[in-house]
């Protein structure tokens, strides 16, 4: 009993190393712009695809990830700065319905491309799997793994102890406060929301190790983000891998436990609970508003 | 002679229009002109919650799929008359409205309702999907056609007209609403809720009645969706569904009533004509809601309105 309970632990935090992934690169968006990038998930989904079309042109593996993570990366800069720019001060129904328009689009540039085949990632390494006393490990686990952990403390780094974790810390604080003292505030949110959809990229070529791609993996993503995102508390980092963490070995564990339909719906289930229960989350600030 | 005045009764003439419409289609530009017609009570109800209201809810296709199942399992599994299912599937949409309100008097706001709603939408579908005996589950149902008052409603045409009551019948029954102190106290909370509160409005009760009322309405939009297509399935009532209904009332004009009507008349024959090539239709879609947030903010309705005074909205201030 105890190897099988092991056994849905460590599967469940390799797929919860991806929820965090993308519940992280959607905090780094929305701590640098206080605004949330409803269309996040399709950023993901555009990752994934871009490596593929990178490699499918015969580029090896690591030029063309890292050439998609800059494509992202300067498609998230441009959209911000063409598209969300003029509307930033406008209501916040503008703005998700901007960023929901934005993803929209992109999942539609998707399926008009490749919506009637199916497409995978080849992984640029041979799967194998490895037993640990009772519990298997497989490579993805481990390459998984891995790399969110390296990036995890390259993030830690670089919010915590370089100037630009404070430049951060200070836009979220007070965007007017940060343009007083010289910040260029409207650059910043372009360069943040480019390495948001960057980061998400990433998050979608490891979810393309384990899954085929598909133009509506986006939409998956995100629901599953916002619900690592809400478990730990709107806006925290290590909330949002913790968040990730916990979601996934609670599907894994609920779906093994009760019955494997709930795997589907934990992250639902997860968000409106934490909603009404503790908004703030495990880690994050007051959320809800009083009247 | 005399001037004739404008005045708002005229928007009368508009349903009388088109009343000699099903002499002049087929039934397949029909069937097109009554998918419009379906779109309106949904636009309508969104538009209460969303744009009356100011709330950030996506929950809008959880609505419509209740009142569409709601119709749907009357009258397949009781054999319930289809028009006595419509009053059913209104409540059921109202009462699934409460249900995504009550986040809402927890102080849930923003973004967070946004994605609140939107897993409830979720867990809905997943409850089409799962629950087989009575939704039929991933396949759906199909629903036997519909008949009123003893009569089957055979072609597009005799739809057509039912319809066009259950559309007028809203359009009147929400303009009332929105005039009445309901929709004033709406417009108060959309502006500043705390000097709503302040001013001694019980913002929650209105809360929750703009978000029952939306349920109500989209749910009869969803009994409407029940008996024009005939088959039900969890896949009507995803997040493209969504998008959908979003064109709608941000193309229409958000908050405005007359937006909703305009939104659902442009926005729902666009599929039909893009149904050979998936993905066009996303495309299409997120380019024209980026346009309209950008150079049209406030709908077709807006540019309506610059023509003449009759056009604008009592009920909505920027």
């Amino acid at each position: 009993m105890l190897a099988v309970f092991l056994q849905l632990v460590v599967s469940g935090v390799a797929t919860g190393m991806l929820y965090a992934l993308v519940a992280l690169s959607m905090t780094v968006g929305y701590r640098a712009t206080t605004v949330v990038n409803f269309g996040h998930g399709d950023m993901v989904m555009a990752g994934a695809y871009a490596v593929f079309v990178f490699v499918g042109s015969g580029l090896p593996f690591a030029p063309a990830l890292l050439l998609g993570l800059v494509v992202l990366f300067l498609f998230g800069l441009g959209t911000q700065r063409v598209l969300m720019r003029p509307i930033i001060a406008g209501p916040h129904l503008s703005l998700a319905m901007m960023a929901l328009a934005i993803g929209y689009a992109v999942r539609g540039g998707a399926r008009l491309e490749w919506g009637s085949e199916v497409t995978t990632l080849q992984r640029p390494y041979a799967q194998d799997a490895w037993m640990v006393g009772p519990v298997v490990f497989t490579t993805d686990d481990l390459v998984i793994a891995t790399f969110v952990i390296l990036l995890l403390l390259v993030l830690f780094l670089v919010f915590n102890v370089t100037p630009v974790g404070r430049l951060i810390r200070a836009v979220f604080q007070s965007q007017r406060g940060a343009a007083l003292v010289g910040i260029d505030v409207h650059a910043f949110h372009g360069v943040m929301w480019g390495a948001g959809a960057a980061l998400g990229a990433a998050g979608g070529v490891l979810l393309a190790l384990i899954v085929p791609l598909s133009p509506d993996m986006g939409v998956w993503t995100l629901l599953r983000g916002f619900a690592a995102m809400t478990l730990g508390g709107f806006g925290s980092l290590h909330g949002a891998v913790i968040g990730g963490l916990i979601l996934g070995v609670m599907e894994k564990l609920l779906g093994f436990y009760l019955s494997t339909v709930f795997i589907d719906i934990t992250a639902y289930l997860i968000t409106i609970l934490v909603l009404l229960i503790r908004p703030s989350g495990l880690f994050g600030r007051q959320a809800a508003v009083r009247v | 002679m005399p001037r004739l005045r404008v005045t708002r009764r005229l928007f009368w003439l508009v349903p009388l229009a088109l009343l000699p419409l099903p002499l002049y289609l087929d039934q397949y530009r029909q069937y097109v002109v009554n998918l419009m017609l379906m779109y309106v009570p949904v636009g309508i109800g969104f538009n209460v919650v969303v744009g009356n209201l100011g709330l950030l809810a996506f929950s809008n296709v959880a609505f419509f799929g209740i009142g569409a199942y709601t119709s749907g399992v009357l009258a397949l599994k009781l054999g319930v008359p289809w028009w006595l299912t419509i009053l059913p599937a209104g409540l059921m949409g109202a009462l699934a409205g409460c249900a995504a309100g009550i986040p809402a008097l927890r102080g849930v706001r923003l973004f967070y309702l946004a994605i609140m709603t939107l897993a409830f939408g979720e867990l809905l579908r997943w409850v089409y999907i799962r629950w087989v005996p009575v939704t039929g589950g991933s396949f759906g149902m199909s629903v036997p056609p519909p008949s009123v008052f003893g009569w089957t409603l055979e072609t597009e045409g005799h739809k057509f007209y039912v319809f066009l009551v259950l559309v007028v019948l809203m359009v009147v029954l929400t303009d009332r609403v929105l005039r009445s102190r309901f929709g004033r106290a709406f417009m108060a909370i959309k502006d500043n809720e705390l000097a709503a509160a302040a001013m001694g409005i019980p913002t929650d009760r209105y809360i929750l009645l703009a978000f029952a009322w939306g349920g109500f309405v989209v749910g009869i939009g969803g009994s409407m969706y029940a008996a024009l297509v005939g088959h039900v399935t969890p896949i009507a009532f995803d997040l493209t569904e969504l998008i959908l209904e979003f064109a709608v009332i941000m193309v229409g004009g958000l908050g405005s009533l007359l937006g909703s009507v305009i939104g659902a008349a442009v926005i729902t024959a666009a599929p039909e004509f893009f149904r050979e090539w998936l993905g066009f239709q996303e495309l299409l879609f997120g380019l024209l809601i980026i346009a309209v947030i950008l150079f049209l903010p406030r709908g077709l309705a807006s540019l309506l309105a610059r023509l003449h005074p009759v056009f604008v909205d009592r009920y909505y201030r920027d």
